[in-house]
């Protein structure tokens, strides 16, 4: 009973803690605001559909920059490289990503493990161009010259923290209750995990590996210095279209792979949406 | 199963959490013994080791000293898969991405039992626990009674030799939480299991058990029926624990075979039954239930077993009200009366009164 009384109570409280239309200019504040984030991303889809060879120079609409963009070689190439690189790195990182949130989470207390969870998620605070460069001296030092497999061992590294995160998050929110009453009910620790654990963590793995695709498409820095001759992806192929000189070309490149981010993360919205009205009391 | 071996039997079990160098002690040195075929509750405030026991129990922690057995078998060092028992947890821990068959089919199926055994023992339970509508609903459309129940039944499934409920009724409100305890009772009846049960509340440990250990500060301070632990606690925590209680604290004056008589303050004298142990000048509690208090009009007769006194304060309860009673001498005692069949309550603040109690209502207890 109480909760039904106190549920609209609690609502109005928060909407009075927060009187947002109280603040004179802060609705055009918060407009100008969304376009000096989004207005340039709008611009280069425009500009996508230019028929003409000028990037700024509207000449009508016309689909042909994708048409080429698409029968472009070098695009392909980079972007199959940009897929397998993306794929084989989300795979291995999310592994590691897991079982080394299970252990954290679920291990118990060990010697180092404050000083684990701080080197895993370490490298998001280190600057990129750091990691990029020790990982180029690392690799030429010990002679490894696997060209997109040196990309692949790269993107791991850096994809892991960014799948343990969300994996870590959904272990930590769940019920440690719930595998004991597994283990109570004559499971093993396998299955245990297979028939409880896994399946309750899934969205948490999803998100994690979701996450570290688009990280991974995404890279720039690092596949720079890493990758040597055919083993450009997208966004390094990118970056040299625009040396050679702005075509909207690039504004189409740039927009399908945007979109493509786009659908994943909206994917894994959906998914991890659905999985929580279903999991979560 | 066999009459003369216990279905559970705790030795100097002792548990500590944390390092060596500095543990929390959780339980100091529990032995108890819980009969098969009971209804067996741990009793305490929380904090007192009861759930720890427990979960020592279940598996899910391990002794740091002693030893558990299950009738023949030593079990403190199995696994919690290794062990026949099941529990039935405080905020139930139903798997919620599978239905509630799913769950209640989980342990027989780990046990490797045949496909049409388990859908047997899974309706069977379903119905015993009145789930059955509802078997192919997900944990989380149902209510918190009809989840116990799923839990109970979870838990019933592959039959365990005992069943381990740790405060299974404290998330439920006070009507369900009743009706709950009579059905939990009766199930564990037509079930036959040993059920060992954790709680806080006095009231379901009295209302459900065979017998009880009311447990403080990692010790079992007594076991016994309801009726022993209600009527003769051992100390003064029992009888504070269980119950409302009037307590006299006072010195041992004289004792004879039947009565032990002792001053209350400076000048109130009292006789209680002497339950033995007791010397001349100990300092004691005596130990008065309210409802041994009868309170009568002071127009009636003052004999031997009854005290002039003064109303000082009333808690009206509906079906009674809870009298204080100020007795002279510094002394106030809280006594019960129901209201009069008009509904009044039969005496008001400041009137005057007989305050009645027989010498064998009270109890000596060491202070």
């Amino acid at each position: 009973m109480t909760v039904h009384i106190n549920k609209p109570a609690t609502g109005n409280k928060a909407k009075r803690i927060l009187p947002v239309g109280h603040y004179r200019g802060l609705g055009a504040w918060t407009v100008f605001f969304f376009i000096f984030l989004y207005l340039p991303i709008v611009v280069l889809i425009f500009y996508s559909f230019n028929a003409n060879r000028m990037v700024m120079n509207w000449g009508g609409f016309g689909i042909d920059w994708y048409i080429k963009a698409f029968q472009n070689d070098d695009i392909q190439k980079a972007v199959w490289n940009s897929l397998i690189v993306a794929t084989v790195a989300t795979v291995f990182a999310t592994a590691i990503a897991t079982i080394g949130a299970l252990v954290l989470a679920r291990g118990g207390n060990f010697r180092g493990k404050t000083v684990s969870l701080g080197l895993i998620t370490l490298p998001l605070m280190v600057p990129e161009i750091v990691t990029a460069v020790a990982v180029l001296i690392f690799f030429s030092a010990i002679g490894m010259n696997w060209g997109l497999g040196n990309v692949i061992i790269a993107h791991i590294t850096f994809c892991i923290p960014f799948a343990f995160m969300p994996i870590r998050a959904r272990l930590e929110g769940m019920d440690t209750s719930l595998e004991q009453a597994a283990r109570d009910l004559y499971a093993s620790e396998w299955e245990t995990f297979r028939f409880v654990t896994a399946p309750l963590l899934m969205p948490g793995i999803v998100a994690g590996s979701m996450l570290s695709f688009v990280i991974s498409m995404d890279d720039f820095i690092i596949t720079l210095m890493v990758g040597g001759a055919g083993s450009t992806t997208l966004p390094v192929y990118i970056y040299s279209m625009i040396r050679r000189g702005l075509t909207p070309e690039i504004n189409a490149v740039s927009t399908v792979l945007l979109f493509f981010s786009v659908a994943i993360v909206t994917a894994y919205w959906i998914v991890s949406n659905k999985s929580q009205t279903k999991t979560v009391h | 199963m066999n009459e003369s071996i216990p279905a559970i039997t705790a030795n100097n079990v002792v548990k500590h959490y944390g390092g060596s160098a500095s543990p929390v002690v959780a339980l100091k040195n529990i032995s108890l013994e819980i009969r098969d075929n009971e209804f067996f509750t741990l009793l305490g405030p929380s904090g007192c080791g009861k759930t720890t026991l427990l979960r020592l129990i279940a598996g899910f922690e391990q002794v740091t000293d002693g030893k558990i057995m299950l009738f023949d078998d030593e079990i403190a060092n199995l696994e919690p898969s290794q062990r026949p028992v099941n529990t039935v947890f405080q905020h139930y821990a139903l798997f919620p991405h599978m239905t509630v068959a799913q769950n209640v089919a989980f342990g027989l199926e780990r046990l490797k039992k045949p496909r049409s055994e388990i859908e047997t023992t899974v309706n069977e339970v379903l119905t015993l626990v009145k789930m059955k509508h509802l078997a192919d609903r997900s944990p989380n459309q149902l209510s918190g009674g009809q989840q116990q129940r799923v839990a109970l039944a979870r838990a019933l499934a592959p039959s365990p030799k005992v069943l381990l409920l740790d405060e299974p009724l404290s998330a439920l409100d006070l009507k369900l939480r009743q009706a709950m305890r009579e059905e939990l009772k009766q199930l564990q009846r037509e079930t036959g299991i040993t059920f060992v049960f954790v709680t806080h509340d006095q009231e379901e440990a009295l209302s459900m058990s065979d017998r009880i250990a009311v447990m403080s500060e990692g010790e079992v301070q007594q076991i016994g029926r309801p009726t022993d632990i209600y009527e003769h606690p051992v100390n003064r925590f029992v009888a504070d624990f269980i119950g409302d209680t009037n307590f006299l604290d006072g010195e041992i004056m004289s004792i004879d075979d039947d009565l032990v008589t002792c001053r209350v303050g400076t000048q109130s004298m009292f006789e209680a039954e002497n339950s033995g142990g007791h010397k001349v000048g100990d300092q004691v509690s005596l130990f008065l239930r309210p409802e041994k208090i009868t309170l009568s009009p002071q127009s009636e007769t003052i004999g031997t077993d009854t005290r002039p006194g003064k109303v000082a304060n009333i808690i009206y309860l509906g079906n009674q009200a809870a009298y204080t009673v100020d007795i002279g001498g510094g002394i106030e005692l809280i006594a019960q009366a129901r209201p009069r069949e008009d509904g009044n309550l039969p005496f008001a603040i400041g009137d005057s009164l007989a305050v009645g109690f027989s010498a064998r209502a009270l109890r000596v207890l060491a202070q």
